[in-house]
């Protein structure tokens, strides 16, 4: 076989693999362009702001809310003023109109979740969202499906009843 | 042409493009508060407690509200009104909030006068349009402002009063086409209490209903109908008994357990004829009273009563005596026996029922609590918190003559009882109008009477407002008070905000008399402020820990016989056979709820007609008449004529025909304009406001409308029915 050969012949065997990993890469890394170019990371790691402090209903709801524009300038209309995302808030705010973010995060269909059950059950919130803490705008690293569902619920012993997820 | 490889191409493309074009992920948006309302936790709905505003009954109203939305209205269990209950009026107020012919800003005048063609204007430029004629009035002639309203109640009445008392005109009007005026004019002969009385259904274990619609259309249907059904079996005791006497199978009639059909404009003989029993066999309680009246009711033997109503003796003979020997027990006039010209003798022979059984102020009989208590802080102001429930039909007839003359400069028009449709045309309503050279108009819609405004100016609906109420009955002493369940959704202003700042405007007295900032600010003074008690009772719906002491129901110089009014209908029998009975619609009330679907397709529980007019007629006259279920009939009485479908009741008397009142609307939007016409203009313009004043003739006529029905009398299934 030639050298040439021996190359061909890899390339051709590592390709499903290279594709893989591609995809793999592409949704690991998959970015949702948004509005402001908020940073998780600088609130939550740098200044340790708890997630609940602005996601305040994830205790309290089925969903997760994102902050009013009221509660971003809680804190901005004295804090970082001059930095350039910053001025974007203030700007929605001077207007009056609520930020118009991109929506991250899905579930999938027929699924009834509710986070104030896994919240006051004391799951953290970076168990199903990780590397929120050091990521810039959302993403989500974890493709929600009923196994990561399952494997936890197991795990911990709760209810694997169907009607309790599906209804 | 395409060849095959073109086509195979083209199917290609489609194909791809089918199959991968929708995979494009769609960007769904995330659209966060810029301000979040109170409380608000995203997911969770708000349940807000106020009072709802589609009657005068005051029932206590929970709103669901979610994402800032009203979703659903419920009855407030804590409320002694309603407890828990509403009905189907009052859960349609939601429509009102979200109609699309809601008034979204002020509106000046942009054609004639009286055309109705209106352009929006700003609050700054409508307030300075309303100032410059107020403050002119209030300088040259302030006894030319004329205010013509519904019944105001609590502070929003207090607002009012005091802006007219110190303009310095004593034209303040209030009308309420069915404002029981008769009934307190018998109740002041009678009981000597010139108020509504509590009725005690619940402890009540017999009950006679003359003309009686307090399951429908009463004073307080949901309160008496939450009664009515303790009486009826949710309790430990004796299931009570109701009979029925009237020219109609109504409702309440069909809720009883007998049914006795009388002629119209004759329940008060019906009442003598069983007080006369009642005295002859020594039935009664009150034997002085008893003695008193035996003579004068010698006339009204069961056989004279039979002969003048048509209710068999043995069948008032017999009721007479289970009413006496089954107390304590209730009789009860209704709109049918109170709205005719004989109204207060009606009302007065039945009050006179009570008073022979001796049930008044007792548990399951009749009391009068005293509502003025609630506002006694106020002293001589409490009556403008708590006003009497009149109609003010007398006073409406003396402003429309004196519009007419040219008394008044101006006039502010508010409310829903909407005047130029209720008021019978002979009386010229529009017309006296136009001779008021300004007009302004508080409302949140267009109709028959605010389209005549010169200037309209928008209002918030009851679930956007703040206030307080005290309900006719039912109350127990409860003080509801009014809070906004949700933003305002409209560029509005309620009626006693612009009072308050027109006041400020004015100066001087005006200024002095209203010194709040806003009515909220008024509101929240009266009741000891935002953070106090106030906040407790705005959770709870109101002050409901407080009851009045009853006020003595007895007349220091015994009870007399009512005088027996025998007023005739207006029409001459043979020309006009049928006497006309008119009634309140259950969903439609006096005509307010047209405009909102939800009512106009509920179907009315006799005829279960919908979207539409229609006149009850019994299926012999019909015959009599070659009218068939649903035909065209033109109705002629008198004073007008209108058409309308036949809708066959078997339990009407022959020779009578029913029409509910509250369609026939022109001016109130695309829901109510066009269904059928208005009853009201059949009616003459009499010293009273009579419902039951006139007779009619019908003639079949052909009519490009059908009358829809959910149900048929015959059975809805019958295959001729359904083709």
């Amino acid at each position: 076989m030639t050298r040439k050969q021996i190359l061909a012949t890899l390339a051709i065997a590592l390709l499903p693999l290279a594709l893989l990993l591609a995809a793999g890469y592409a949704f690991a890394a998959e970015t949702v362009p948004q509005p402001i170019a908020f940073s998780h990371k600088i609130h939550v790691t740098d200044y340790k702001l708890h997630c609940r402090f602005c996601h305040s209903s994830t205790n309290k709801s089925q969903y997760a809310n994102l902050p009013s524009v009221e509660k971003c300038m809680m804190c901005h209309r004295s804090i970082a003023t001059d930095k350039p995302e910053v001025k974007k808030v203030a700007h929605y705010w001077n207007e009056k109109k609520p930020i118009p973010w991109n929506k991250v995060i899905d579930l999938p269909n027929h699924v009834y979740f509710p986070h104030k059950k896994m919240v006051n059950a004391g799951i953290p919130c970076l168990t199903c969202h990780p590397g929120m803490d050091q990521a810039g705008t959302a993403v989500q690293r974890l493709e929600f499906g009923m196994g990561m569902c399952m494997e936890c619920h197991r795990k911990k012993k709760v209810t694997i009843d169907c009607w309790k997820c599906h209804y | 042409m395409l060849d095959r490889r073109q086509f195979l191409k083209l199917g290609g493309a489609t194909a791809f493009a089918t199959l991968f074009g929708g995979c494009e992920k769609v960007q769904h948006k995330l659209i966060p508060f810029v301000i979040p309302p109170e409380n608000h936790t995203l997911g969770e709905a708000l349940r807000y407690a106020s009072v709802c505003g589609q009657c005068p009954a005051g029932c206590g109203v929970v709103v669901r509200v979610s994402e800032g939305r009203a979703k659903k209205i419920e009855g407030n269990p804590l409320h002694p009104v309603n407890r828990g209950k509403l009905c189907g009026r009052g859960q349609a107020a939601l429509q009102a909030l979200y109609h699309p012919e809601r008034l979204q800003r002020p509106m000046k005048l942009s054609g004639a006068r009286h055309s109705g063609a209106y352009t929006p204007v700003p609050w700054e430029e409508a307030l300075s349009l309303l100032m410059g004629p107020l403050k002119k009035v209030n300088a040259e002639a302030p006894g030319s402002l004329l205010m013509l309203t519904e019944p105001m109640r609590g502070h929003a009445g207090l607002v009012a009063g005091r802006f007219m008392k110190a303009f310095g005109s004593k034209n303040r009007v209030a009308w309420d086409p069915f404002g029981p005026d008769a009934m307190l004019t018998a109740n002041a002969a009678v009981y000597g209490v010139r108020d509504l009385p509590e009725h005690d259904f619940a402890n009540a274990r017999y009950v006679l209903s003359f003309s009686g619609d307090f399951l429908e259309t009463g004073i307080s249907p949901v309160h008496y109908a939450r009664e009515y059904g303790r009486m009826r079996g949710d309790r430990e005791t004796v299931r009570g008994k109701v009979i029925h006497f009237g020219p109609r199978l109504s409702m309440t009639a069909a809720a009883a357990d007998l049914f006795l059909p009388c002629a119209p404009g004759t329940e008060g003989f019906v009442a003598l004829g069983i007080a006369h029993v009642m005295v002859r066999d020594r039935l009664t309680a009150a034997s002085s009273t008893a003695g008193r009246l035996s003579d004068d009711l010698g006339a009204w033997s069961p056989e004279e009563v039979e002969k003048k109503t048509g209710v068999h003796a043995h069948d008032i003979a017999a009721a007479a005596e289970e009413f006496a020997r089954n107390q304590p027990g209730l009789a009860i006039a209704g709109t049918g026996a109170a709205s005719g010209p004989g109204g207060a003798f009606h009302c007065a022979a039945v009050a006179l029922l009570n008073v022979l059984a001796g049930n008044v102020g007792k548990p399951g009989g009749v009391s009068f609590p005293n509502r003025g208590q609630a506002f006694a802080k106020y002293g001589a102001e409490a009556s403008l918190l708590a006003p009497s429930p009149e109609s003010g039909y007398a006073e409406v007839r003396a402003a429309v003559e004196k519009m007419r003359g040219g008394a008044f400069r101006m006039a502010i028009l508010s409310g829903v009882t909407n005047p130029a449709f209720t008021l019978p045309p002979p009386l010229k309503f529009n017309e006296a109008l136009s001779k008021v050279p300004f007009v302004v108009a508080f409302a949140s819609f267009l109709d028959e009477t605010t389209s005549l405004a010169d200037l309209v100016l928008p209002v918030p609906t009851g679930l956007e407002a703040w206030g307080d109420d005290l309900a006719p009955v039912g109350h127990a002493g409860a003080i509801t008070l009014c809070q906004p369940v949700v933003e305002p959704f409209r560029d509005t202003r309620s009626m006693p905000d612009v009072l308050i700042a027109a006041a400020k405007e004015l100066g001087g007295e005006p200024a002095k008399a209203l010194p709040w900032r806003s009515f909220r600010e008024c509101i929240e003074m009266a009741y000891g402020g935002p953070g106090g008690e106030m906040e407790k009772a705005l959770q709870r719906g109101g002050f409901f820990g407080e009851s009045f002491s009853a006020r003595s129901a007895s007349r220091s110089g015994g009870v007399s016989l009512p005088k027996a009014a025998d007023a005739p209908f207006v029409g001459d029998p043979k020309a006009f056979p049928l006497a006309l009975h008119l009634y309140p619609s259950i969903t439609l009330y006096d005509g307010r709820g047209a405009n909102l679907p939800w009512l106009q397709e509920m179907p009315d529980p006799i005829s279960t007609a919908v979207w539409r007019n229609w006149i009850e007629v019994n299926p012999k006259t019909a015959a009599g008449l070659g009218l068939a279920e649903g035909d065209g009939v033109t109705v002629t009485s008198p004073s007008g004529k209108i058409t309308a479908h036949v809708a066959f009741n078997p339990g009407i008397a022959p020779d009578v025909a029913a029409m509910p009142l509250g369609q026939g609307h022109t001016r109130y939007g695309k829901y109510a304009n066009g269904r059928g016409e208005n009853p009201i203009s059949l009616l003459p313009a009499g010293e009273t406001y009579a419902l039951q004043a006139t007779r009619v003739a019908l003639a079949k006529t052909k009519l490009s409308t059908t009358l829809a029905r959910t149900g048929h009398p015959e059975g809805q299934w019958k295959v001729k029915n359904m083709m």
